[in-house]
């Protein structure tokens, strides 16, 4: 796609996001565009540190509920104006990506991959168990009813993360050490780059937005528990969106998340007695995704041509690449 | 509450012992397909419903289909590992990557499959075992043992033994090991590595199958309790150090020994949390395992 021409599209649907709220009065519709719109921004952040710097964090969630559970608990126990609590939930996740980054970053990606989500797995517990959450009962924050504010509110928050990201990543070096890091960390190394540094700053940058659109999402909502904000769904959804999407992409990981909670809303309007199934299917579309189309939607239909590069290499100390080195295509991006 | 010492120290000891099973084999798996396998929590689940469901039909002991719960899940496992090889060995995108995130497509699927088939209970699985237990009242020791633990034991040794055998005296074994050490030179030494992966796929499988019916009679089985071995099954692999086997023993023993320890003295549901924390300590300070001989 033409850098011109992509760049006029992405403005009119910008401008259409913009001017839709005049037209459509329907509180239903806007609140189906926000989540929405939620979803694009917790599936890029996702892919920063899986798609672009190779590490898995299956426990996404863990950031976005703890940006929620930052405001609910701000707000509410500490009266914080919500301008205030937000960038500091967006704080609390980059702290728990810095601790939990510091022993997993700088070993390999299944460790950290296991890792989050066993992390995710143990702030669900603790959320659970400890008193200022409200445990399983879960939290209500103060209820600022404008469904408007909260539409313009999450699009343009969505969007400036969209471009600070597109810029670090699309546009400064930081992408390509990122992008260096994936494709081989020896390699990286060598170059004179520093993978732990760059992983963590990645991670933390991932993090960050997750944090945020927690915030919103909390004061949105207006109840969090346990279960809504930390559970395994929201990772589960965010790594399926990204595969299923394309990994290593802006668009990608935002198409996926269109299409999915495209599907997950009418699923749920339609057959809310089934909700299982929906789990069912969200495993289902990962192995489906990762076995047919292993660069996702975006990368299978939109960059067909740029994507074919050498095979990996899972390992340092084996390299299937040697055995089907006659089968590798030649260099390409 | 330290008159409970020893009987916290016993359970966990023999708890862990069961654990010793799941992690061998998890290892093995790790060593020779180089991805971590995230549904082993739900091959646990899945293997201890067919166990209770087994039972409910026939009205054996699950004692007696350990083997047949391992021939079921050997060939489910044998038939599974194929496709995970085709994704490993993928030429788009980044095979390892799309391996991990496979195997956790798959454990998210199997957690709804199983929602939708047993619903959100727990049970358990009666055993003839589950009702005598012995005393150790006559030495001076303020100690029961179930026999449905110490069965549980017995079974962990057999089954640490039986691999033990199988990877150092055999030529299968041998093929594994030599895998695990390096994929192409064992390759070019004549291993099929594809069907090796196969057979210590379907053999981890139905080991992870047959300990999740002894789970199932020891403390109990529901549909989300995959979840929870996923994360026993990596702190054990960690703690060892990834692909160091004779430190499993010594992980799975102490991880037996936290759980037993906090279902006595404090909250079970703070299990998980105490198995993160020392994960954590040991990741930090000694990423290459308890024995600093991992990879």
């Amino acid at each position: 796609m033409k850098t011109s021409r992509g760049a006029a599209i992405l403005a009119i649907i910008t401008a259409a996001l913009l001017i839709l709220p005049l037209v459509v009065h329907d509180t239903f519709v806007l609140r189906v565009l926000t989540e929405g719109i939620m979803w694009i921004g917790l599936a890029i952040a996702f892919d920063v540190i899986a798609g672009y710097t190779g590490y898995l964090n299956f426990g996404h969630g863990a950031f976005f509920g703890i940006g929620a559970y930052t405001i609910g608990i701000l707000m509410m126990q500490a009266h914080l104006p919500f301008w205030v609590a937000l960038p500091l939930g967006g704080l609390a996740a980059a702290l728990t990506a810095l601790i939990a980054g510091i022993p997993t970053l700088r070993l390999k990606g299944a460790y950290f991959a296991i890792a989050t989500w066993a992390l995710s797995r143990a702030i669900q517990q603790l959320a659970l168990n400890v008193e200022f959450t409200g445990g399983p009962d879960g939290m209500r924050l103060e209820a600022f009813l404008n469904p408007l504010f909260f539409y313009y509110l999450m699009l343009i928050t969505v969007g400036v993360i969209f471009l600070i990201l597109w810029y670090l990543l699309e546009r400064a070096p930081f992408g390509l050490k990122l992008k260096a890091i994936r494709e081989d960390e020896e390699g990286a190394k060598a170059l004179g780059l520093n993978p732990t540094m760059l992983k963590m700053q990645s991670f933390i940058l991932s993090a960050i937005p997750t944090g945020i659109l927690g915030g919103i999402y909390a004061y949105w909502i207006t109840f969090i528990d346990p279960s809504s904000t930390l559970g395994d769904l929201v990772s589960d959804q965010a790594v399926v969106m990204v595969v299923f999407g394309g990994m290593g992409t802006l668009f990608g990981p935002a198409l996926g998340a269109i299409l999915i909670f495209a599907f997950k809303t009418i699923f749920w309007a339609y057959l809310s007695d089934f909700q299982l199934l929906y789990l069912i299917i969200l495993g289902a579309l990962i192995a489906i995704s990762v076995i047919f189309i292993p660069n996702g939607l975006w990368g299978t239909l939109v960059k067909r041509k740029a994507v074919a590069r050498p095979q990996q290499k899972p390992e340092p100390a084996s390299e299937p690449a040697a055995l089907s080195a006659v089968a590798v295509p030649e260099e390409g991006n | 509450m330290m008159e409970l010492l020893p009987q916290a120290l016993t359970d966990g000891i023999l708890l862990g012992g069961i654990y010793i099973t799941i992690a061998i084999a998890f290892s093995l798996t790790y060593g020779v397909m180089h991805v971590i396998d995230f549904a082993v929590g739900e091959w646990i689940m899945f293997g201890a419903f067919t166990g209770y469901y087994l039972n409910k039909w026939t009205g054996l002991d699950p004692f007696i289909f350990l083997p047949v719960i391992f021939v079921i899940y050997f060939a489910v496992g044998y038939l599974v590992q194929p496709v995970i090889h085709r994704v490993l060995s993928g030429t788009k995108g980044n095979p390892f990557l799309m391996g991990l995130v496979f195997t956790f497509g798959l454990a998210i699927m199997f957690r709804g499959l199983a929602l939708t088939a047993f619903g959100f209970y727990s049970n358990s699985i009666p055993s003839a075992f589950s009702e005598g237990s012995f005393n150790l009242d006559s030495i001076g020791l303020t100690v029961t043992i179930p026999t449905v633990r110490l069965m549980g034991l017995a079974y962990a040794v057999a089954i640490t033994l039986i691999l033990h055998y199988l990877l150092k005296k055999t030529n299968f074994g041998l093929g594994v090991r030599a895998l695990a050490q390096h994929k192409d030179a064992a390759g070019l030494m004549g291993v099929n590595a594809k069907r090796t992966g196969s057979y210590v796929y379907g053999i981890y499988v139905g080991i992870s199958a047959m300990t999740g019916v002894l789970l199932g009679c020891i403390l109990s089985i529901g549909a989300q309790m995959g979840n929870e071995y996923t994360i026993f099954a990596f702190f054990v692999v960690v703690l060892a150090g990834m692909g160091y086997l004779a430190g499993v023993p010594w992980a799975a023993l102490l991880l037996g020994l936290v759980q037993s320890i906090f279902m006595i003295y404090f909250n079970p549901s703070h299990t998980l949390l105490a198995v993160f924390v020392i994960l954590y300590i040991i990741l930090l300070i000694s990423p290459r395992g308890l024995f600093g001989k991992g990879v």
